[in-house]
């Protein structure tokens, strides 16, 4: 018994040395910048010891079932909906050439610049009693046939076609960057097309396709507007009848923990699944070469590639142009013009802000030598996970803490009365955004950051170069790709956010969602349509930016 | 690339340059402001503030966000919050806003003489700025008018699949199943919403307007809706809804007995208001005739003032007898209402 104690507490003296051993400067930074970024998460996660509301066995009896049936069905439909539409994509315009391939690249894209509320806003619009289709139909003497989107599987439809774009944009990349070399050599053995994609290519592409899925699914488990309108109960509506309804924020906060678990859950399993296939260094590279194919052949490509953009692009945007030519004189002034170049400008300095944290992140934890610091540094890309609004009420427990006590100091101390430093400011929006965007910054850095191989940074390092030194001469532009996709999503991300913003934002600084948001709200929905076009048209520029680019390198 | 990213940021540095410029203005000058949390938008509310502005020289700075979130954002706030107005859109925020302290009485005659003592609080707290009904509106074709009775009528076998109301989650109907609860008790609120739930012609989802087109659709005969969507939906850009809005007659349910549930958009003074002479001036600017005739007129909703004659359509609806009850207690019963709507299955 005493031997064995005795071995313990060496084993665990032992370990404390290899700690002190390895810590560096690296892990220390790693935990300061996870720890700002997980405070909201934190500041939340106190209040769960305060124990759940009263109504919480209210909702277990009424509605949890409700909730995790609906989340879970929107989780497997959507995924499958999802990967067919992002990857077969992906897939098409990265092996082949077809007629308008280079613009269908970039509208492919396009869908994410559309808020997923909008979209179901606009599809409710399509089908509805005196909606686009029967207009259509009536006009063309056909008879009209009532179609119901207005449930869940019109939600999982209106999210998947609107967040599908996430996994088209990582598996294109794996696809355009990666597959070459494979691809030569499989057809040199004369393999076959579909045999080599699903074979080979499939596999190989996993990281990144499920990468951009886990993006989708958080988006898809958060989302609250498409939803509330469909009338569909999740997680998320249900943390909000939690919250606002039932007057419980402990309830809310249960339901929010029990959202995270799930996510959580979801993480791990694409962590356990990178394991399994490793893909680094120069065991696949190469650009993909693409195929030409017989003329009907090419068109039939054209045609299936056009499905999704019509469905997550064309027939939405189509709809709000209509609604707004029918409000223009109303809602269109100056105002607008200025109130566009305000969004364009907060997601800009937000979308830098976070990209410098997520890349940050990702090296100080690589340069650290504890191997636990980089399971450490993921836990910074939770915020996703959390609602915005959620999100939001993490950020001011802290911040304004922090508030009170810096003014009350400085009227007792110095006797100087001063307002807010934080709060009401654009400092606590840019804060809150980052903690909520982190993740979609970080995948698609640590994905291209992960075929960077080591060998050229270590013998830098060897030769004596410092970490920072390295980063900028080696590895940045290495990853350029993956740092400006990064920042074109986050600021799309940003353009389009809602409940966080109008919860922070400060006096005199408005955003079109929100002005978006404030007519739908209202039951205006066809006024939403101008404010909603000017943020698809803000984020479209970067879209064809980023696309310009990755057909450069 | 990079010119452009410097451009841009550039340009984005200007805009914010711009505004704390306009802050430290502010404090050099003592500039009047009143900072308002508002539920509200509508396009009627941002011409009053501007009508404000240039009237009183105070200028008016505004956050929109939802009531709860708002109360939220005070209750968090504290004694520092900048708020000095909220505004909602329905009287049981605005109680649930003073029974968590975030509101304080206002001595104002001209607030107390102008409205109705059961549309403000009676600790004056808060005050009613507008009234709505919530009403039937009911397919001209298919419905008679004599079929139409109460509230509690529509739990009736006769309206089987007939019924269209939207979610629980929506406040308006909380707020009806919470005057229900209060005038007939628990027992009977709750057996009322189980059978409405029966009653419906689909699961609940939509806004009230949408309540309103699946009637001309054909999917049900009886919509739930609150009545100044019907003066937007006849008012409207959209040819489609303009027509839908006139498919349909309104029926103002309970004139025999209690009266119209109506709940209002109201104000209240924060406690810890940094501007509260002017958060009072103001919400005594909103109550004034030429105000009341704005938000009467443009938005369609009903006036608390009393010598504002409501819109043209609405008083082609006619005038009714409304439910006297003091929208104070639909505020106190607004969670338990929630919980009942839950055990009941509407979803």
């Amino acid at each position: 018994m005493k031997q064995a104690g005795s071995s313990d507490i060496f084993s665990i003296k032992s370990r404390l040395r290899r700690l002190k051993r390895d810590t560096n400067r690296w892990s220390i930074f790693t935990l300061a910048i996870v720890l700002f970024i997980a405070l909201p998460v934190i500041a939340i996660a106190v209040k769960l010891l305060e124990g759940p509301g009263e109504t919480w066995w209210h909702l277990v009896d009424n509605l949890l079932a409700d909730y995790i049936g609906n989340s879970f069905f929107l989780i497997f439909t959507c995924s499958f909906l999802v990967l067919i539409m992002g990857v077969g994509t992906a897939w098409l315009v990265a092996r082949f050439e077809f007629p308008f391939r280079k613009q269908l690249e970039w509208l492919l894209i396009l869908p994410l610049a559309i808020p997923s509320y909008i979209v179901a806003y606009a599809y409710a619009g399509v089908f509805d009693y005196g909606g686009s289709l029967e207009l259509i139909l009536r006009w063309l003497n056909l008879e009209f046939v009532r179609i119901d989107i207005m449930n869940k599987f019109g939600l999982a439809f209106v999210l998947s076609i609107s967040l599908f774009p996430y996994v088209y944009v990582s598996s294109r990349a794996f696809f355009l960057n990666q597959a070459g070399n494979l691809l030569e050599a499989s057809t040199m053995l004369g393999v076959g097309e579909f045999k080599s994609f699903f074979r080979l290519m499939l596999p190989l592409a996993r990281p990144a396709i499920i990468a951009g899925l886990i993006l989708v699914l958080m988006e898809v488990l958060n989302d609250y507007g498409a939803a509330q309108y469909f009338g569909v109960n999740t997680f998320t509506t249900g943390i909000f009848r939690a919250w606002f309804s039932l007057e419980e924020p402990e309830t809310a906060v249960y339901l929010s923990a029990l959202l995270i678990f799930i996510v959580f859950a979801l993480i791990l399993f694409e962590k356990w699944q990178r394991k399994n296939i490793q893909v680094t260094g120069n065991k696949a590279s190469g650009r993909t070469h693409r195929k030409m194919g017989t003329k009907p052949m090419e068109w039939l490509k054209f045609f299936l590639v056009l499905i999704p953009v019509i469905l997550g692009f064309f027939i939405p945007v189509g709809q709000l142009i209509y609604w707004a030519f029918l409000t223009a004189e109303k809602v269109f002034d100056l105002d607008f013009i200025m109130l566009s170049l305000q969004s364009f400008g907060i997601a800009l300095i937000t979308s830098l802000v976070t990209v410098l944290f997520a890349t940050l992140l990702i090296y100080f934890a690589k340069w650290s030598s504890i191997n636990g610091i980089k399971s450490i540094s993921r836990l910074g890309i939770l915020g996703y996970a959390i609602p915005g609004a959620v999100v939001a009420i993490g950020i001011m427990i802290p911040t304004l803490a922090f508030d009170k006590w810096f003014i009350n100091t400085m009227d007792t101390v110095f006797g100087v009365k001063t307002g807010f430093l934080f709060n009401g400011t654009l400092v606590a929006l840019v804060y809150a955004y980052s903690v909520r965007f982190l993740a979609v910054a970080y995948n698609p850095i640590e994905s291209t950051a992960l075929k960077v191989s080591n060998s050229i940074p270590d013998s830098s390092k060897m030769l004596g170069v410092g970490n920072f030194k390295t980063f900028l001469k080696i590895e940045f532009p290495l990853i350029k790709t993956g740092i400006l996709s990064a920042v074109i999503l986050v600021f799309i991300d940003v353009l389009k956010e809602l409940p966080l913003t109008l919860i922070l934002k400060p006096f005199h600084i408005n955003t079109l969602a929100v002005k978006a948001f404030e007519y739908a709200s209202d039951e205006m929905v066809m006024e939403a349509a101008i404010p909603s076009l000017f943020i698809i048209f803000t984020a479209t520029i970067p879209v064809i930016f980023l696309n310009k680019l990755l057909i450069k390198e | 690339m990079k010119k452009t990213l410097v451009g841009l940021l550039a340009l984005t540095l200007m805009f914010s340059c711009k505004n704390s410029e306009e802050k430290n203005k502010t404090s050099e000058n003592e500039k009047q402001e009143v900072n308002v949390y508002t539920h509200r938008h509508y396009e009627s509310d941002q011409e009053l503030f501007e009508m404000f502005e240039e009237q009183t020289g105070i200028t008016v700075n505004v956050i929109n966000a939802n009531a709860d979130e708002l109360i939220q954002k005070m209750s968090m706030e504290g004694e520092q919050s900048p708020a000095d107005v909220l505004i909602t859109v329905d009287a049981g925020r605005l109680e649930r806003a003073k029974s968590s302290d975030l509101l304080q009485a206002v001595s104002s005659e001209i607030l107390e003489e102008t409205i109705p003592s059961h549309l403000k609080d009676a600790d004056n707290h808060w005050f009613g700025l507008t009234k709505r009904a919530r009403v039937i509106a009911y397919a001209k074709d298919r419905v008679d008018e004599s079929e139409l009775s109460t509230y509690e009528d529509l739990a009736s076998d006769k309206w089987n699949d007939k019924l269209l109301i939207r979610s629980s989650g929506n406040i308006y109907n909380q707020s009806l199943m919470a005057s229900i609860m209060v005038h007939n008790g628990e027992e009977e609120a709750k057996e009322w919403a189980e059978a409405v739930v029966e009653n419906m012609a689909r699961a609940p989802k939509g806004n009230d307007r949408d309540q309103v087109k699946a009637v001309v659709a054909g999917e049900g005969d009886l919509a739930i809706v609150n009545t100044y969507y019907i003066g937007k939906m006849l008012n409207s850009e959209d040819p489609e809804e303009v027509k839908a809005g006139e498919e349909v007659k309104l029926f103002f349910p309970n004139q025999e007995g209690r009266g119209t549930h109506i709940n209002v958009s109201g104000a209240g003074v924060a406690k810890y208001a940094p501007n509260k002479e002017n958060a009072i001036k103001f919400i005594e600017f909103l109550i004034s005739e030429e105000a009341q005739k704005i938000f009467a007129h443009s938005n369609y909703e009903y006036p608390v003032n009393e010598a504002v004659t409501p819109a043209a359509l609405l008083q082609e609806w006619g005038e009714f007898k409304e439910d006297t009850l003091n929208l104070s207690t639909l505020g106190e019963n607004n969670k338990k209402a929630v919980m009942l709507f839950d055990e009941a299955g509407w979803k």
